[in-house]
């Protein structure tokens, strides 16, 4: 069948053409639906609506805001939830500091409230109304203890009560709420404006784009040769992503139904983000020892060249393997020393070469964590990974 | 009544941990078991999140010297009056007594402790304990 896939990411779009792959820098003065017109007006003529299909990660994503009783069930729990459902940008609040937290200056998608497990008194009271009076938010969604439902519905409102997304041992239980938010980036994504219109040229669903990374992890070993516990990293223009066996993380109590969890850093991205890469680059204790190793010194974190592009991204990957390891206590800490396989695919695998990467994650694993030997690592050069997401979610349809 | 028990720290002694479950849910509790491996942030953060009655910390190899520090100020970013905290099983890394070590943790925020206590002696203590404590609230 003829087919043409394409990807709108917040830099730039790439195309699928019956396999045929192109990527084009957006221009950010026209809209998305211009600036496809103007540089593949030839190419979409080629197809009908139905023979096209979307997926865009250019909104930015949904806000959230959560407020949970702990950090390590219900913050957590939730925040976990949220990335697998595609959003990115998250604040939490501990319950017990509400009254010293600051207002959010910006209007929140989403709010979400955590806490408890069944059976047992509410967590909540005036304390979170107060709190909320002054937050300026379109969407709030409870997921804590039964026992509180009818106070918060009494005294909030339009709020959505949804399954306790902590089960009664203490397990996340994440359908209910994952479903939720997915719909709710999705219908954020399709309300913009800027894609609404893209509906002229596409009779399908358009879908955000780590829900279509997240649907091809429990197939990517018919694609490359992938060993589990694996690791995907999307290193893209705003943000970097990365996707995980759930058997890399120490917590026992998140199992997800993939098997598979995302996490976002949002600040690291090699072009719209570069500013607050090269921040947390001179910010790591290790980085002059690394610019050495790769043969450069720290001017080059200013420069825009090429050769620069690839030190950044080098840098990228070594941050986010940095952040995600015991040496650094953040939201997860992945059993680094049992990955089997990397997976890089975005931007990167077009611009790093074998050398390149394997090179940088020697000097990880060696100067990080002690070893000698590396996972095996796969570049998706082609854009194999998004292929089969969207294959997957339409031939499940 | 709930509690919530594991073996604090990088200790992987399991089998005391399975008999402690086994017995506490034979006595009534409703039991969380965080299992091997648990820090300490995390069982005041299970406590919360249970309205425990009860928190009943296992340490085998004696790592919970170390990690006791911490209870305190753990203890003063909620409101957690009421919980019993017990401790128990070697509770050094070296040799010490129970007369020695009692003091000690429990200038560390434990309400109970058990330094090699045969376990059905430690959890009848506890129970009393619980009692007692049920009767001041009431
Ligand atoms: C089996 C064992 C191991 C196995 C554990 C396998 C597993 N996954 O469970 C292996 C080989 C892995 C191991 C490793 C180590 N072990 Co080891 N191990 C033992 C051994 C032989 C038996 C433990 C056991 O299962 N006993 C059976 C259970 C039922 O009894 P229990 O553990 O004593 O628990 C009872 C009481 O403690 C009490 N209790 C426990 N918690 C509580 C709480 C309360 C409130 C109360 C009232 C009572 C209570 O009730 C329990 C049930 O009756 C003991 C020695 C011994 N004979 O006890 C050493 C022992 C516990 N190990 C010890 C050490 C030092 C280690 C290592 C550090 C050795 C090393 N250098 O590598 C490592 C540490 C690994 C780690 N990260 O934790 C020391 C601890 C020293 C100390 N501080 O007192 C011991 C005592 C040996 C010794 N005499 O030196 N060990």
């Amino acid at each position: 069948m003829n087919k043409l896939q394409i990807d709108i990411g917040s830099t730039y779009f790439k195309t699928n053409a019956n396999g045929e792959l192109n990527q084009y820098f957006r221009n950010f003065d026209i809209s998305i639906y211009d600036d496809l017109q103007n540089k593949c007006s030839q190419l979409l003529s080629n197809y009908t609506k139905d023979e096209v299909s979307i997926c865009s990660s250019a909104n930015g994503g949904l806000s959230t805001l959560i407020i949970g009783v702990t950090t390590l069930f219900s913050l957590k729990y939730a925040t976990n939830i949220a990335f697998n459902s595609g959003i990115n940008i998250i604040d939490t609040i501990l319950y017990s500091k509400i009254e010293e937290a600051n207002t959010p200056t910006d209007v929140i998608d989403v709010v979400i409230v955590v806490g408890g497990i069944d059976g047992i008194k509410s967590k909540f009271d005036e304390k979170l109304i107060n709190y909320l009076k002054d937050v300026n938010y379109q969407n709030i969604v409870y997921v804590g203890n039964k026992e509180n439902r009818d106070f918060l519905n009494k005294n909030i409102d339009d709020l959505v009560i949804l399954q306790n997304i902590i089960g009664d041992k203490l397990q996340v239980v994440e359908d209910e709420l994952k479903e939720y938010l997915t719909n709710l980036y999705q219908a954020d994504i399709t309300g913009k404006e800027d894609i609404k219109k893209l509906y002229e040229i596409t009779s399908n669903q358009i879908y955000s784009t780590p829900y279509i990374v997240n649907n091809a992890l429990p197939k990517l070993k018919t694609l490359f040769d992938v060993a589990d516990p694996f690791l995907v990293i999307d290193v893209g223009g705003a943000t970097t992503d990365i996707h995980y066996s759930t058997d890399l993380v120490e917590n026992k109590n998140i199992m997800t139904s993939s098997g598979y969890d995302r996490l976002v850093f949002k600040k690291l991205g090699v072009f719209k983000s570069r500013e607050s890469l090269v921040f947390g680059a001179k910010s790591n204790e290790f980085v002059y020892e690394l610019l050495d190793y790769l043969g450069v010194n720290e001017h080059i974190l200013d420069e825009h060249s090429d050769e620069a592009t690839v030190v950044l991204m080098q840098l990228a990957i070594f941050l986010v393997l940095y952040q995600v390891s015991k040496n650094h206590n953040d939201y997860v800490t992945l059993k680094l020393e049992i990955l089997n396989s990397i997976v890089l695919t975005g931007g990167i695998s077009k611009v790093l070469s074998d050398g390149d990467i394997d090179k940088i994650i020697k000097f990880f694993y060696k100067k990080i964590l002690n070893y000698i030997e590396i996972p095996n690592i796969i570049t998706d050069r082609n854009y194999e990974i998004w292929t089969l997401g969207i294959e997957e979610i339409y031939n499940a349809e | 009544m709930r509690v919530v028990t594991g073996v604090v720290g990088n200790d992987i002694h399991v089998v005391a941990n399975r008999l402690i479950e086994i017995s506490l849910k034979e006595r009534g509790f409703e039991v969380f078991n965080l299992g091997v491996n648990t820090y300490l942030e995390e069982f005041i953060d299970a406590v919360i999140e249970t309205d425990a009655d009860l928190l009943l910390i296992s340490s085998l190899n004696g790592e919970a010297e170390g990690w006791s520090r911490d209870l305190l100020f753990l203890k003063s970013r909620y409101d957690l009056d009421g919980v019993i905290f017990a401790i128990g099983g070697n509770l050094s890394v070296g040799e010490a007594t129970q007369e020695e070590l009692v003091p000690k943790y429990k200038a560390y925020g434990f309400d109970l402790v058990f330094h090699q206590v045969d376990l059905n002696e430690g959890l009848d203590s506890i129970e009393e304990a619980l009692k007692a404590n049920q009767k001041v609230e009431a």
